[in-house]
């Protein structure tokens, strides 16, 4: 599992590892009953306040994404019917985020969609990153897919 | 500066480790405090910064009875200092401001055993690993060390105890990148640790950024600024928006402007404020808001050092 922060990201950094835990979760890198790391484990990584971490952790645990058992450490849940309560959310996350950006940049809500479901039509199940972005996935379409010799 | 007088909180409901009234001192003509009214709560990371000479070391030596105060009080977890300093410096570790001074000709080894008398608390298993995990040179002269591994020991002998409070100096000055990172990883752990209220004084904010949790801005000899990251957080904000030709900020908005950036159509303006109220503000001038950031604690920092007094 991979827990990064960025101090510059909009959202608070307690609010950045419960997104980061629940993205765990979608991708399976974090199953149901596996442990998280500790508090103390987690704060020295990310260089954080061991009090951050204890609140996204108190967070996710009153949504009933992860379970403590005590003395043993945090958990994530099993939950009993999989709703995908964390999928949505996540994605809800995502859209949020560039909604946000397309109103920075000038750009309506519609103009976005329209956007994303050409691009993502274009490029099919090739959803990757790429570097450079789009000029240079413009420039790298005639060429060899990334991966391939 | 009444428009922003609840940039300072004097933290009246907390527990506090720090508390300093009316502190002053001066250095012949010079005034290095001007009535310092320090507030740290315990189990705060406090980050205290300011520019040159605002008075950051003199407070810290203050605390410490290193430099008595000319007028004003000092408490420290309530006891008061100088009065009963020896017992509040028992409490307390320490990353002075120059580390090489005071020790000639020690081995760092011997200056380890020795602080080991001094603190009833001295982990020796702990500063081993500290000392281990920082690569301090043990077996070398403290005089003969560079100034990193110099800061690096003097890590090592401020934790070890594992004081209540720690006073931290520019503690990661003169040290490489990747030493800086792993000091901050193990004093984050420290934190996780044992509960510790720490006072960091530092000219690299963005380093402490995920550490520190209240922010005090010296000037002059006294706080401009003392909050918690949360009220920072709530008031502070970045709004972008567009504006049409001739337009002219209404004097709401004008009051509670921290610094000013962009020009013509489209500005960035860092304001003091619930976030609500000020979009609200903004939108009713006839502009067109474009984005909410709120800014990091190095932005902070920066936005707050220059503020003017008003």
């Amino acid at each position: 599992m991979l827990i990064t922060v960025d101090p510059a990201d909009p959202r608070p950094l307690y609010v950045q590892i419960m997104d980061e835990i629940r993205r765990a979760l979608v991708l399976g890198s974090l199953e149901p009953e596996e442990p998280l790391p500790s508090v103390r484990q987690l704060a020295a990584k990310l260089r954080l306040n061991p009090n951050t971490v204890q609140q996204a952790y108190r967070e996710l645990e009153r949504e009933g994404v992860v379970y403590v058992r005590r003395g043993l450490g945090t958990f994530a849940a099993s939950r009993e019917i999989d709703d995908g309560a964390e999928r949505r959310q996540l994605a809800e996350a995502v859209a949020e985020r560039a909604l946000l950006d397309a109103h920075r940049n000038g750009l309506s809500a519609d103009e976005l969609v329209d956007t994303l479901r050409r691009l993502a039509d274009d490029r099919g199940h090739d959803i990757t990153p790429r570097e450079g972005g789009r000029a240079a996935a413009t420039r790298s379409l005639p060429t060899t897919k990334r991966g391939e010799p | 500066m009444s428009r922003f007088e609840d940039l300072l909180d004097m933290f009246e409901e907390r527990p506090l480790a720090i508390a300093t009234h009316g502190l002053e001192r001066r250095f012949g003509r010079q005034t290095a405090l001007a009535g310092l009214d320090l507030r740290v709560p315990e189990g705060a990371v406090y980050l205290l910064v300011g520019p040159n000479g605002a008075g950051k070391t003199t407070t810290l030596n203050c605390l410490l009875d290193l430099v008595p105060a000319d007028r004003g009080r000092i408490e420290i977890f309530g006891l008061p200092v100088p009065e009963r300093g020896p017992e509040a410096r028992a409490q307390i570790g320490v990353v002075p401001d120059d580390p090489k001074t005071g020790y000639d000709g020690v081995a760092v080894e011997r200056l380890f055993a020795y602080h080991a008398r001094f603190y009833p608390s001295w982990d020796e298993a702990y500063a081993r690993r500290l000392a281990n995990a920082l690569e301090v040179p043990t077996d070398r002269r403290f005089d003969k060390l560079s100034k990193g591994q110099a800061r690096r020991a003097q890590l090592v002998l401020a934790l070890a105890h594992r004081p209540r409070l720690l006073l931290l100096d520019e503690p990661t000055d003169g040290l490489d990148p990747l030493a800086r990172d792993l000091a901050l990883g193990l004093l984050a752990d420290h934190l996780a640790a044992a509960p510790t209220t720490v006072l960091i004084s530092t000219h690299l904010p963005y380093e402490v950024e995920g550490l520190a949790d209240h922010l005090g801005v010296l000037r002059g000899g006294r706080l401009v600024t003392q909050l918690d990251r949360t009220a920072l957080d709530r008031r502070l904000h970045r709004l972008l928006f567009q504006v049409p030709d001739g337009w002219s900020p209404p004097p709401a908005l004008e009051e509670v402007v921290l610094r000013r950036e962009g020009g013509g159509r489209e500005l960035a303006w860092t304001l003091w404020g619930e976030r609500d109220d000020l979009e609200a503000l903004v939108q009713a001038s006839g502009a067109t808001l474009r984005a909410a950031e709120h800014p990091t604690l190095e932005q902070a920092c920066r936005v707050l050092l220059a503020l003017e007094d008003r």
